[in-house]
């Protein structure tokens, strides 16, 4: 550490006078500065000095959260009261502790809870003209309207607490369905104040089907009588679509990725929703509509890329015209996947060369009219161009002259041949030709099966029985191009 | 207050069971008061012979006219020649009234020190309590007090675990009791009780009495009645003298009543269940408990402490054909009140099982009933209060939630409505 001396040798301020002066100097200084504000400790203030920024100083220290004045000076004032419940019909006074400013008129707050439901009545008369039951007494009947009553329409209860004496026993259903077509019966055949809607709205919520809530009970009784066994079934049983189905998943993916890496290209397949719902119930039609079929596997085709081109950009083109930027269309071998970037190349290293099997030709004749195609001196676009076009020139020229030469050769042939009828003819010299011409046409097929047998071993990782398959294909075909001969190689192969 | 819907009207609870009645204010968390149901008394015939110190004297009751009884704490369970021991509490149900209001003013004068006519009070019931029963009852307590009501003990239980329906799993001392609940109100025809807390008891006095190849038989002789006693090994034969001036005096009852709480204290501090059901492997691998008696004789106790609690779940085929009407354990009580209730309640009630009283704190008695249920059921929910207060007092305080409700004010039964309605209101009010 460095002393304080050390510090103002380094900036050369002059030494202290005294070592007793040392204290009393900053003493002063922090008297003359202007107070420490509000927010800062005093390290940090000590620190920056007063030089604190003004968001500093405005942050308050924090406070803890100020007590909610509730009013009333915190003083209430309770007092022991009588009150009496208007709910109850004798007189009884119980006692409770309430503030001394409440009413005390009041009505007790809870009376209002005391809900009794609306229960129905009837006359001797409306029960004989309506609401006559061979399974009912009428006894029984208002039997059951005052249990219903009493127990606030709780069902599982008034069946509980059921016992009509001399009664026929009654289930719960039995009970639900008099109470409610008693009630039915009653708001149709009163006289209605409201109108037609609040009538059938109260209507619908008196509707009880019998039948079906019995058959409903009995589902939920089949549902919690199920063994063990049958349960654990139940389980697995799930389990195992939800394998299945993550089987599948994993299927596509893995298929998605393959595809990805050897070919470049997407499958196609859209991507399977992540919705279990509707995965586990299986509903072909949304399947179908959707262009998934979970059942066949899809095969993708490679040679069709789904993914389309985006359109030239020509929004641009003046810009470029400016600029001398030619965009060249990037090349169409590469996969649609990699049309994002093309990397910056020499545009020497695109200049088309002719094609292998004239290409000396090409390069002869360029020699001759004194164009050298081996090395541009500046391969500008607009050269670039001029030599391309020179070298199609070129090539064409070569093509030409090879038609217009087998013509002249099939012209000096077929006089020949007219020639020699004339002469008498002679067949075996024809014959000959044929057969020429035959080995020429089964040599293509051969070769041709050779190279895709090649670019199918390269991929025969991916399908065994899709390579076997197009192996089959093609030697058929081969069969048909040679039937006319038997061929030991096919032999061999098969 | 009025969030909650409380309103406090300092209402009186007692909740009367065969081992304790408890009482205290509505609105507290534990009652105040909880003093054994079972009571000393000297018949009068012994009475003028009697020259010990009595203590408690809390007057006569009528069924026990001019003999000397002895109540709370210090009633029962300090020794006095010739003092006879007495329960009102038969089977859960009070059968025998005369002690009842000695009781009961014991409790609230001599123990909480109020005055039982100032106050409403509640009194709990069990749920298979008879109409005569309750009438019976509030005409003690109109005679005595104000006003009151009763309220179904297995009802409250629920109200305890904030449940509107639950299927109510009570184990007492002497009763264990399972009730269907819904929507507040008992339904009758599932409720299914016995004394299973009997037989358990029964067979852990025959486990520590019977001779018995390992152990030696242990004598239950009460501290009281024994005068000195010196420290043996573990199965050694014990080394005591009893109080010989005590044993003349001492009445079968009294001797009776403490051997089965000797046996209860065992029960309570050694006696297990397993909770996956037996299995001698398992037994064989759990911890010996040592315990030691009055008498100073000490034993471990390894696989049979374990068949005791075996008894609440699982009845032996011999034991079975041995008495049929032996009481139906636990998983059998579930079972036929759920056949009882209908199909559509079944799946609500099982996932609502509280689980309540002082026998229900049986050591893995919890855990063993959530293994039972896990058999017979895919979905359950045990509500068992940690809290030993609260699985003890549950009926209570159920009560004192209930009696602290504002809406609850409109049905205690006044003494107006009594003297106008006479006992029928009783039968409408408590349903």
């Amino acid at each position: 550490m460095a002393s304080a001396s050390d510090v103002r040798s380094i900036l050369s301020l002059p030494a202290v006078s005294s070592p007793a002066a040392g204290p009393s100097q900053p003493k002063k200084q922090v008297a003359v500065s202007n107070r420490k504000p509000e927010g800062i400790s005093r390290e940090l203030y000590s620190l920056i000095g007063p030089s604190a920024p003004t968001l500093l100083a405005q942050l308050a220290q924090p406070r803890l959260k100020q007590k909610p004045n509730l009013g009333g000076g915190g003083k209430v004032k309770w007092e022991w009261r009588l009150f009496k419940n208007g709910a109850r019909s004798d007189s009884l006074e119980l006692g409770h502790w309430v503030k001394a400013t409440d009413n005390p008129d009041a009505d007790y707050k809870f009376a209002k809870y005391n809900a009794q439901p609306t229960v129905y009545e009837w006359s001797q008369d409306e029960y004989s003209r309506h609401l006559e039951d061979s399974e009912w007494t009428k006894e029984e009947t208002e039997y059951l309207f005052k249990l219903a009553q009493e127990y606030d329409i709780r069902w599982h209860i008034i069946n509980d607490r059921y016992e009509y004496p001399s009664g026929p026993k009654r289930e719960i259903e039995d009970l639900k369905d008099r109470y409610y077509s008693v009630c039915r019966k009653l708001i149709r055949n009163r006289t209605w104040a409201g109108d037609e809607f609040s009538k059938s709205q109260l209507l619908l919520s008196f509707q009880y089907d019998k039948e079906r809530e019995i058959l409903r009970k009995k589902y939920v009784a089949s549902l919690a009588n199920r063994t063990p066994e049958q349960i654990q079934e139940e389980e697995a049983l799930y389990i195992e679509i939800k394998r299945l189905d993550q089987n599948e998943r994993q299927f596509k993916r893995d298929r998605e990725n393959l595809l990805r890496t050897i070919a470049g290209v997407d499958s196609g397949l859209p991507d399977i929703i992540e919705d279990d719902a509707s995965l586990i119930i299986a509903d072909p039609k949304k399947k179908k509509l959707k262009g998934i079929d979970l059942d066949i596997p899809q095969t993708p085709v490679l040679t069709a890329p789904v993914m389309r081109r985006p359109p030239a950009l020509n929004k641009n083109a003046v810009y470029d015209t400016t600029h001398c930027i030619i965009r060249n269309d990037p090349p169409s071998t590469t996969p649609a996947t990699k049309v994002a970037h093309t990397p910056a190349y020499f545009r020497s290293v695109r200049i088309p060369y002719p094609k292998a099997g004239i290409a000396d030709k090409v390069n002869a004749l360029l020699a001759e009219v004194g164009v050298t195609n081996s090395r541009l001196v500046m391969p500008t676009h607009a050269n670039c161009q001029r030599l391309e076009s020179v070298t199609d020139a070129a090539t064409n020229l070569i093509e030409l002259k090879r038609v217009l030469d087998k013509v002249n050769l099939d012209i000096e042939v077929l006089k020949n041949r007219l020639q020699l009828r004339e002469d008498g003819g002679d067949s075996a010299s024809v014959a000959d030709a044929m057969e020429m011409d035959d080995r020429g046409d089964t040599a293509e097929p051969e070769g041709e099966n050779g190279r895709s047998q090649s670019v199918l071993s390269a991929r025969s990782t991916r399908s065994r029985k899709h390579t076997r398959r197009s192996m089959s294909i093609s030697s058929v075909d081969t069969t048909v191009a040679t039937s006319t001969r038997p061929s030991t190689k096919r032999q061999k192969r098969m | 207050m009025v969030n909650y819907g409380g309103d406090e009207v300092s209402a009186l609870v007692i909740d009367i069971g065969s081992s304790s009645l408890r009482a205290g204010y509505a609105g507290d968390d534990a009652p105040k008061a909880i003093i054994p149901s079972s009571y000393g008394y000297i018949p009068p015939s012994a009475h003028s012979d009697n020259g010990d110190v009595r203590m408690n004297e809390t007057g006569a009751s009528e069924s026990v006219a001019k003999a000397k009884s002895f109540f709370g704490h210090s009633g029962p369970s300090i020794w006095r020649a010739n003092m006879e021991i007495g329960n009102p509490i038969t089977d859960g149900l009070i059968t025998d009234f005369g002690p009842i209001p000695a009781l009961f003013r014991h409790a609230l004068e001599d123990v909480m020190r109020c005055s039982a006519s100032e106050h409403p009070i509640l009194v709990t019931e069990p749920s298979w309590n008879t109409t005569a029963n309750r009438e019976r009852m509030a005409e003690i307590m109109f005679e005595e007090f104000q006003v009151r009501l009763i309220e179904n003990l297995t009802q409250l239980s629920r109200f305890a675990a904030g449940k509107g329906s639950a299927l109510v799993i009570d184990i007492g001392q002497s009763t264990a009791s399972v009730v269907p609940v819904v929507d507040g109100f008992v339904l009758r025809k599932g409720l299914q009780h016995s004394s299973l807390p009997k037989l358990v008891h029964a067979h852990a006095r025959h486990l520590l009495t019977a001779p018995n190849p390992v152990r030696r038989p242990a004598d239950l002789y009460p501290y009281q009645l024994i005068s000195s006693k010196q420290a043996v090994e573990p199965n050694a034969p014990p080394r005591y003298t009893l109080r010989e001036d005590r044993l003349a005096g001492t009445t079968q009852s009294w001797r009776e009543w403490y051997e089965a709480r000797e046996v209860e204290e065992w029960v309570q501090s050694v006696a297990g269940v397993l909770d996956q059901g037996w299995n001698d492997q398992v037994v064989q691998h759990r911890q010996h408990k040592q315990y030691e008696f009055p008498t100073g004789y000490n034993a471990w106790f390894g696989p049979e402490r374990f068949g005791v609690g075996e008894m609440y779940f699982h009845h032996s085929p011999q034991l079975v054909a041995g008495n049929p009407d032996i009481p139906k354990h636990i998983p059998g009580l579930i079972t036929d009140s759920l056949r009882a209730c209908d199909p559509e309640l079944r799946q609500v009630l099982i996932s609502n099982v509280v689980l309540t009283g002082g026998g229900s704190l049986f050591s893995g008695l919890a855990d063993r009933l959530g293994s039972e249920l896990a058999r017979s059921f895919p979905h359950f929910k045990i509500h068992a209060p940690g809290n030993p207060i609260e699985r003890r007092y549950g009926g209570w305080l159920g009560g004192s939630i209930l009696a602290s409700l504002g809406t609850f004010h409109q049905l205690w039964i006044s003494r107006e409505e009594w003297q106008e309605h006479g006992k029928a209101i009783v039968g409408q009010r408590c349903k």
